[in-house]
């Protein structure tokens, strides 16, 4: 359980920071002299503006389509952030911008490597319990028996002839 | 497939029709055989392979499996994967889904009491001759003739998969090395095709399966795994008998 919360609060704070340094600093690079750049109204993200200057910020995010000037300030276009790693992987998050409005907000997970398997949401663990070794009553025995002299050699097999 | 299938019918019909029920179950599976054994040269798989026959061309079987590896591969992150060892080999998924449509059959025959076991992949319906709930032994994974856990199922199907029997056999799509880290993974869900393919994909995940296995318990695939030193594990609704 903590792992796995672990890894959502992760995910969460990686997301905000690059989403936040995407939307509030204009890159310096940028080719087109766009107006002085403009904080999301609803959305300042200021803890992460304060804490990334804007060269860091430039670094951070590539662009992917050419941009276009808006009413809003904010450049029409698909930007990636820089991918932000937490212990199970590196998470991307890509933001599409259209007439100055944010349409789209993308996250990619980990693919590689043994996170993969592991989704940012919080799920209840699997609970750890003593291993037994009983001998109790059963119809069938589910085992991996790939062999018919495994089978031979099987819990089921000992079942089979008893029945038979 | 070279596995032994054990199959009990517990309805109370006369013998002669339990074995004609038997029987057909016997019939399928052969067929399946025939059809989707990589063993022998002319089955279906085999003609795919060697572009004989394109997989619009097979039959509607044919199609089913492959398109149910194509979705297993996505849905298990890659570690589900029928051409793992380079060649088509939907074997993993062949023999769980071969035995969910063989208890299908049986029910639609009439039986609602049976259980059929291919290779510790087991599928049951209804209840044991007794009147309770199949009861169901996950093999211990170091002493053969002991059980790990018991369960108690009355619809559904339990699948395991092991490092114990096939030693290195098991590998991890991804590295293409053994799969290390889980010596057993059983998984418990209503369909004995997923259940089967879920256990194997669990198992080259290695330990991050574990994580893996309490997602798809979101989706009714309970699983009991034990790790290569010793550790149990298993989800919150596995259901173990009492």
């Amino acid at each position: 359980m903590r792992r796995s919360t672990a890894a959502a609060v992760g995910t969460l704070t990686g997301a905000a920071l690059i989403v936040g340094v995407r939307l509030s600093v204009q890159p310096p690079a940028a080719p087109a002299a766009a107006p002085p750049s403009t904080s999301l109204v609803d959305n300042p993200a200021p803890a992460a503006t304060s804490k990334k200057p804007a060269g860091t910020a430039g670094a951070a995010g590539k662009k992917t389509t050419e941009p276009a000037k808006n009413k809003s300030g904010l450049k029409d276009g698909t930007f990636k952030g820089k991918g932000a790693t937490n212990p199970y992987g590196t998470v991307q998050v890509t933001l599409r911008i259209a007439d100055g409005k944010i349409t789209a907000v993308d996250a990619t997970y980990p693919t590689a490597g043994n996170s993969a398997t592991i989704n940012p949401v919080a799920i209840p663990k699997l609970k750890q319990e003593t291993l037994q070794a009983q001998s109790a009553k059963v119809a069938a025995v589910s085992g991996a028996t790939y062999t018919s002299q495994s089978y031979q050699e099987s819990l089921q097999a000992a079942l089979d002839s008893a029945k038979a | 497939m070279g596995t032994a299938v054990s199959i009990e019918v517990a309805d109370a019909r006369p013998s002669s029709e339990l074995g004609e029920l038997i029987a057909d179950v016997c019939r399928w599976l052969r067929e399946v055989d025939a059809r989707f054994s990589t063993y022998k040269p002319d089955s279906e798989v085999m003609r795919l392979r060697r572009g004989e026959i394109t997989a619009a061309e097979g039959s509607e079987d044919l199609r089913h499996v492959l398109s149910a590896c194509a979705d297993l591969w996505r849905d298990t992150d890659g570690y589900f994967d029928a051409y793992a060892g380079g060649a088509l080999d939907p074997s993993g998924y062949v023999k769980g889904w071969s035995v969910e449509v063989a208890s299908a059959r049986l029910a639609a025959a009439g039986s609602a009491n049976h259980y059929i076991n291919a290779g510790g992949d087991i599928r049951m319906r209804g209840h044991h001759p007794d009147g309770g709930p199949w009861r169901v032994g996950i093999r211990h994974p170091w002493e053969a003739d002991k059980l790990s856990w018991v369960l108690a199922l009355t619809d559904g199907a339990v699948a395991t998969s092991g490092t114990y029997e096939r030693g290195d056999h098991v590998i991890n799509p991804r590295t293409g090395k053994p799969a290390r880290g889980l010596r057993s993974v059983t998984v418990v869900g209503p369909d004995l095709s997923l259940a089967d393919a879920y256990a194997t994909a669990a198992l080259a995940m290695g330990e991050p399966g574990l994580a893996w296995l309490s997602k798809i318990a979101t989706d009714g695939y309970d699983s009991a795994v034990v790790t290569d030193d010793g550790r149990a594990f298993s989800s919150a609704n596995l259901p173990a008998a009492v």
